[in-house]
């Protein structure tokens, strides 16, 4: 006869079996992504959420009461949170603990009620539950445990069993109740990462033996809740850099910046670097590129006017300092770019009443949010979502009263909003903008004069009037919406929805905009990525033009990863 | 009581024929353009200007000349026993200095107010004063009640560019930072003095909502709030594109139902520190019957 209760000791080796089980399946859960985009990354989120606590846990050894295990599932889990089935999958484990922190041993009872308030808290957290989802499954397990407790149920590996049948019996039913995970003929990537958690714990519960070393999880890297920004930067770290200076001035015109001037200059731009930005505005032009010779970039621009702000930094030797840091499990400025430069140091910061905080990926996209006075970039979005703890880190560096954060992607905003609610000493309004052009809407939008609230209701407002489309490529056949997809086809893909799917990237962009654009529009913006070059970018831009002549389009270099094009209409 | 003439100078917007009509007395404002002097309403139209403007011959604006001020007071005296004098705002020219200087040698017949009104906020001043005088209050109490009254205003100018606010110098330096990657319409206020930002906008539609907001708060929270007596004035002005003035005319008028509002274009004097293509709206406190 098998175990009839759950003490300490044999609770920790569960979670950790648990979690290492998920660990196992990430990749797998990742590509059950609707979306068949190159970031699925549901998989990854959860592991990274398990594995902050898990190191917790593992931490305590043989030695840990109940009460601590329990502080150490809840506390990991909650700041290690990315993603939104991160998120969810924290708070379960937050009112799994509520519960079960009260006891020295558990039995079926307990349990049941544990699984009980897990659901409970979990719903709490999600602004608008969504059915078919990680929190149905929870919901169909806590359930049947609820029914088992109240039969009397008294085998404890029967009450197991028949739990996580019933979770996996509610996974595969979420496809009848989310029409896209039906049509993309997958099940819910959250819940499948739910019932990996609870076959693992169950394996430990039957006596498996589970390695778990700390040093075999890819995702274990640096300290507490920031193991996957640590691996992030690993590869970062370890890609070679091309081009050695990152080169910044303004040159002050002396004369007009004609349209061939200023594509000459960026030809040789391109010619001598990477990484160009060269905007001009009436009477100046801001200049940005990666070079091996800042020399040339810069005497050719004296040609044009005089030069201002100055600024030129050794990105090989910062490399070599973040590689450093990283040895020294140093990890703490590294969610800033230093090679972006314009981002102040914490301490130097001077004080004042709001600030601001934005996730973003890519230079020309960070670029912008810096001229548009944002204090702190997390680098991350789609492809790596910062956890709970990352932007209470960005947070603390921001020294201001309130703190306006845009997650400006939707996996992203439970993790901020769980921030939020962890942030005591000053006041984190989590403006919920789901996309990039959202979280550039909201701080254009933002007024000094008016009050916190009265900035974020007008926020609100504006970004609720921004369109945004993203155009990627798929990783595998599938259907959305009744439109075929298959593998490396050019989807573009709106704030509801796929817009446009075919093979010519131009096309798949212009059909996307096309479904973007309606009477009241009057700007698309248009966000070129690191894969499109300025001469593409351009060529959209002219079919953009001639396609809505009263319509103004901007044309800009964002430099983000994997999204071809972010458009915006507004 | 005493007879009282109200005067004010072309940045009030009141044109030649709108003053003779209402019995007040409009100095026309200089511009020196190409070498040459012209002054608004007299010799340079709306049109004129834009054109002059848009086609980058170099404008420069001057305050009316001290001839031109004695001349037209003198006159007035030998009909009137006091004037009422309410030049452009002092924080955006040197006039207001200039006439109160003048007007010491005039042993108080001459008051010059320091309201720092400019523009559609200028004009409504100058309404005040004619209805204060009929009231039977003296060239020094409408000086006074003025001036006390002078921040109960407040107008927000969407720019359509950046261009002129650069070139030109009247501006503080918070207003002259909104430079960035994005093409940006600077929204700006003026409440007394000079020219300052106010916030930024990407499109038309978030400049006219942000400037629409910002009017509701100042009712609100500074000009007594939406009464039944609806004590508020409130004004648009525009730069050049009338077309898109009476768009907004009809979306402010829609906004604030049951409220008169009135538009001008923007004095000219304005007009080329910001260019063509600019909207504004306006509120003025109504004087309490």
């Amino acid at each position: 006869m098998s175990l009839q209760q759950i003490d300490a000791k044999m609770l920790s080796k569960m979670f950790l079996a648990g979690a290492k089980n998920l660990e196992n399946k990430k990749e797998w859960i990742n590509e059950l992504n609707v979306f068949p985009v190159p970031d699925g990354d549901t998989g990854t989120n959860m592991t990274m959420t398990i594995m902050s606590a898990a190191k917790e846990v593992a931490a305590l050894g043989d030695n840990g009461t109940m009460d601590s295990l329990c502080k150490a599932i809840s506390s990991g889990s909650l700041r290690g949170a990315r993603g939104n089935s991160g998120v969810i999958l924290s708070q379960l484990f937050r009112g799994f603990t509520k519960v079960v922190k009260t006891y020295d041993v558990l039995d079926i009872p307990v349990l049941a009620e544990a699984l009980e308030k897990a659901v409970e808290t979990a719903y709490k957290a999600v602004m608008k539950p969504k059915e078919g989802t990680i929190l149905t499954v929870a919901r169909g397990a806590a359930e049947k445990a609820g029914q088992l407790a109240g039969d009397g149920c008294t085998d404890l590996e029967t009450f197991c069993r028949a739990v996580i049948e019933q979770a996996e019996y509610v996974l595969g039913q979420t496809p009848e109740m989310l029409p896209v995970l039906k049509q993309a003929g997958v099940v819910d990537s959250g819940g499948q990462g739910l019932v990996e958690v609870l076959h693992g714990a169950f394996d430990a519960f039957m006596g498996k033996e589970v390695d778990f070393d700390l040093n075999s999880a890819p995702a274990a890297g640096g300290g507490t809740g920031r193991t996957g920004r640590t691996s992030s930067y690993e590869a970062q770290a370890n890609a070679e850099i091309r081009f050695g200076y990152c080169t910044e001035f303004i040159i002050l015109l002396n004369k007009p910046f004609i349209k061939k001037t200023e594509m000459d200059f960026k030809a040789f731009l391109e010619s001598i670097g990477d990484s160009i930005v060269c905007v001009a505005d009436d009477d100046v032009v801001k200049v940005h590129v990666h070079t091996n010779d800042p020399g040339l970039a810069i005497q050719r621009a004296l040609k044009y006017g005089a030069l201002s702000n100055m600024k030129i930094d050794n990105m090989r030797l910062e490399h070599q300092e973040k590689l450093f840091k990283m040895s020294g499990g140093q990890t703490e400025e590294l969610s800033v770019e230093l090679a972006g430069g314009a981002v102040p140091a914490a301490p130097g910061m001077p004080h004042k009443e709001s600030g601001f905080i934005a996730v973003s990926v890519g230079d020309g996209v960070n670029e912008i949010f810096r001229s548009l006075g944002v204090d702190y970039i997390i680098e991350g979005g789609q492809t790596m979502n910062p956890s709970t703890a990352d932007i209470l880190d960005a947070v603390e560096k921001v020294n201001a009263d309130t703190v306006f954060i845009l997650p400006n992607n939707k996996n992203i905003i439970l993790a901020a909003n769980q921030a939020a609610e962890l942030t005591t000493e000053k006041n984190l309004v989590v403006i919920p903008t789901k996309t990039i052009p959202q979280g550039i809407a909201a701080v254009i939008n933002y007024v000094p004069e008016l009050t916190a609230d009265e900035n974020e209701e007008a926020m609100l407002e504006e970004i609720g009037k921004v369109r945004t489309g993203q155009v990627t490529y798929a990783v595998r056949d599938t259907v959305i919406d009744e439109k075929e997809i298959k593998k490396d086809d050019y989807m573009g893909i709106g704030d509801a929805g796929l817009l446009a799917v075919g093979q010519d990237i131009a096309r798949v962009t212009e059909e996307m905009v096309a479904a973007m654009v309606d009477d009241e529009s009057e700007l698309i913006s248009v966000y070129y990525g690191s894969d499109v070059n300025e001469t593409e970018a351009e060529a959209l831009r002219r079919s953009l033009e001639s396609a809505y002549p009263s319509l103004d389009i901007e044309l800009q270099f964002g430099g983000q990863p994997i999204y071809y094009y972010v458009i915006s209409v507004e | 009581m005493s007879k009282i003439a109200i005067v004010t100078d072309s940045n009030s917007g009141i044109t030649q024929s709108q003053a003779e009509e209402c019995g007040i007395y409009v100095l026309p404002m200089p511009f020196m353009i190409g070498g040459k002097t012209y002054f608004e309403d007299i010799d340079l139209t709306q049109e004129q200007f834009y054109e002059m403007l848009t086609t980058g011959q170099e404008i420069s604006t001057s305050q009316p000349s001290p001839e031109s001020v004695l001349e037209l007071w003198d006159r007035l005296l030998k009909e009137y026993d006091e004037i009422v004098h309410i030049p452009m705002s002092s924080g955006l020219s040197g006039s207001c200095q200039s006439a109160m200087m003048l007007a010491q040698d005039y042993n108080g017949k001459i008051q010059v107010v320091n309201n720092q009104r400019i523009s559609v906020t200028q004009r409504q001043s100058a309404m005040d004063a004619k209805h204060l005088a009929a009231k039977g209050m003296n060239a020094a109490q409408i000086k006074e009640f003025l001036e006390n009254d002078k921040f109960n205003s407040s107008i927000y100018i969407m720019l359509d560019t950046l261009y002129y606010l650069k070139k030109g110098g009247r501006i503080t330096p918070a207003a002259a930072a909104i430079g960035t990657l994005l093409k940006l319409k600077p929204v700006l206020q003026i409440q007394g003095e000079k020219l300052d930002a106010f916030a930024k906008a990407r499109t038309t539609g978030q400049g006219k909502s942000l400037m629409i907001n910002a009017i509701k708060n100042d009712i609100i929270n500074r000009f007594g709030g939406f009464t039944e007596e609806k004590g508020i004035w409130l004004q648009i002005a525009y730069t050049y594109d009338r077309e898109a003035a009476q768009t907004w005319y009809e979306e402010v008028a829609a906004a604030f139902p049951g409220y008169d509002v009135h538009m001008d274009p923007l004095s000219l004097s304005v007009a080329c520190h910001i260019g063509p293509g600019a909207l504004a709206v306006a509120c003025c406190k109504k004087i309490p019957e």
